[in-house]
């Protein structure tokens, strides 16, 4: 029985799927017998074979490892600080040139246009200060306005005032004095 | 149809997951950077390599999958809180949804990269080369070239062949990963896979016929 050309295309997928998963699984245990498929197409086994030898995994330079180690343990740093001061979702990365419209491995709602991990991260801290500090300003001016209107009361007129309101009250001498 | 990797959770699939979840073979590690964001490191470690490679095969320039796989990883990390896992049985011992999610970033920063540089790989394969060993100059003169060549015949393929043969040799995924990274079907994954390969060969081949005897010289490759 002779296969429709698309179900004998995927049959064919299937098999070099299997052998592909045999080949690469004997490269990872570094076996030196590669599987055998009389099935498959010997042109298919040999360009996978080619391309498994050929095609070397590349890695990056130490120093560029380190590098980005180091900045990623520094947004960490910042993302827990935001996160014990009460900041709330992480924020995206303006300069990763990320749509995350693009993948719903990103949630809706982030914003693209945010600023980059740093600077974002501080802003519940900076908002909190600034808002501490103006309040805190506030304040400090309406005292001292307070106190323009209220002159203060020398020592000596507190405690005349002190004595003669003893004596209305008790008849006598203050109470507390000897 | 894509399997819905990253969907939204309905009942059944929730219901699902808490019997599956243990197959993520990253699980554990991304539960601890999830609490903890310095946690992220060991992830991290383990999959530069597999990021910075595919960028590299991509974008065909040191600097720029250097560029690529940074914005890659600074995105994951400040992202981790959002991902879900979903491992399904169907996936192996060896999944890790975690992986699928990782590149399907570094898809979109490498696509956008790209789209900025307006550039396409060269295959400069000045990181696949070899040094050359000054005992067995000729064998590794050799093996540059099969390398040269390779690349050069994955190069010319169009970009979703040339990607799934990057992530399937080079990044040793499952065809069920790399459906999950380029949102198709593990079958319209085989059989992209399956073309690519036979075009690779005869492309081979084709250069191999013309580099080989004389009388073959002229063929067209």
């Amino acid at each position: 029985m002779t296969l429709p050309l698309r179900d004998r295309i995927e049959a064919d997928a299937v098999l070099t799927d299997l052998y592909l998963d045999a080949l690469l699984a004997a490269q990872a245990r570094r076996a030196t017998d590669v599987p055998s498929s009389t099935d498959l197409d010997p042109t298919i086994r040999f360009a996978a074979g080619r391309l498994s030898s050929d095609l070397a995994r590349v890695h990056p330079s130490f120093r560029f490892e380190e590098r980005l180690a180091a900045r990623l343990a520094e947004v960490a740093s910042r993302m827990r600080l935001a996160a014990a001061a009460g900041g709330g979702d992480m924020p995206a990365l303006a300069d990763s040139g990320v749509d995350p419209a693009l993948d719903p491995a990103f949630a809706p709602g982030l914003d693209p246009a945010a600023d980059p991990e740093g600077s974002h991260l501080a802003r519940p801290l900076l908002i909190g200060g600034a808002l501490t500090s103006a309040a805190l300003s506030l304040a400090g001016a309406a005292y001292v306005a307070w106190r323009r209107t209220h002159p203060a009361v020398p020592p000596m007129a507190r405690a005349v005032r002190a004595v003669a309101q003893a004596r209305l009250t008790q008849g006598g001498r203050p109470r507390g004095l000897a | 149809m894509a399997r819905p990797v990253f969907g939204k959770v309905n009942a059944r699939q929730e219901a699902g997951r808490s019997r599956v979840a243990h197959l993520d073979r990253d699980r554990t590690l991304v539960e601890a950077a999830q609490r903890n964001p310095s946690a992220f490191e060991p992830l991290y470690r383990r999959y530069l390599a597999q990021v910075y490679s595919y960028a590299y095969y991509e974008l065909g320039d040191h600097h720029d999958a250097e560029d690529a796989t940074e914005r890659t990883f600074l995105l994951a990390l400040t992202h981790l809180g959002r991902f879900e896992e979903r491992a399904r049985p169907a996936d192996g011992a060896g999944a890790s949804t975690f992986r699928v999610w990782l590149f399907r970033i570094a898809r979109n920063v490498v696509s956008n990269q790209r789209r900025t540089l307006r550039r396409h790989p060269e295959a400069p394969l000045d990181a696949v080369a070899v040094m050359p060993d000054p005992l067995d100059v000729e064998r590794r003169a050799v093996e540059r070239e099969d390398a040269a060549a390779a690349w050069s015949a994955v190069g010319r393929l169009p970009a979703d062949r040339r990607r799934a043969l990057v992530l399937r040799f080079v990044d040793e995924m499952t065809t069920a990963e790399i459906a999950g990274v380029l949102g198709r079907s593990e079958n319209a994954v085989r059989v992209l896979i399956h073309r690519a390969l036979r075009s690779v060969a005869r492309d081979l081949t084709g250069s191999r016929r013309g580099e080989g005897s004389p009388g073959e010289e002229g063929r067209p490759a």
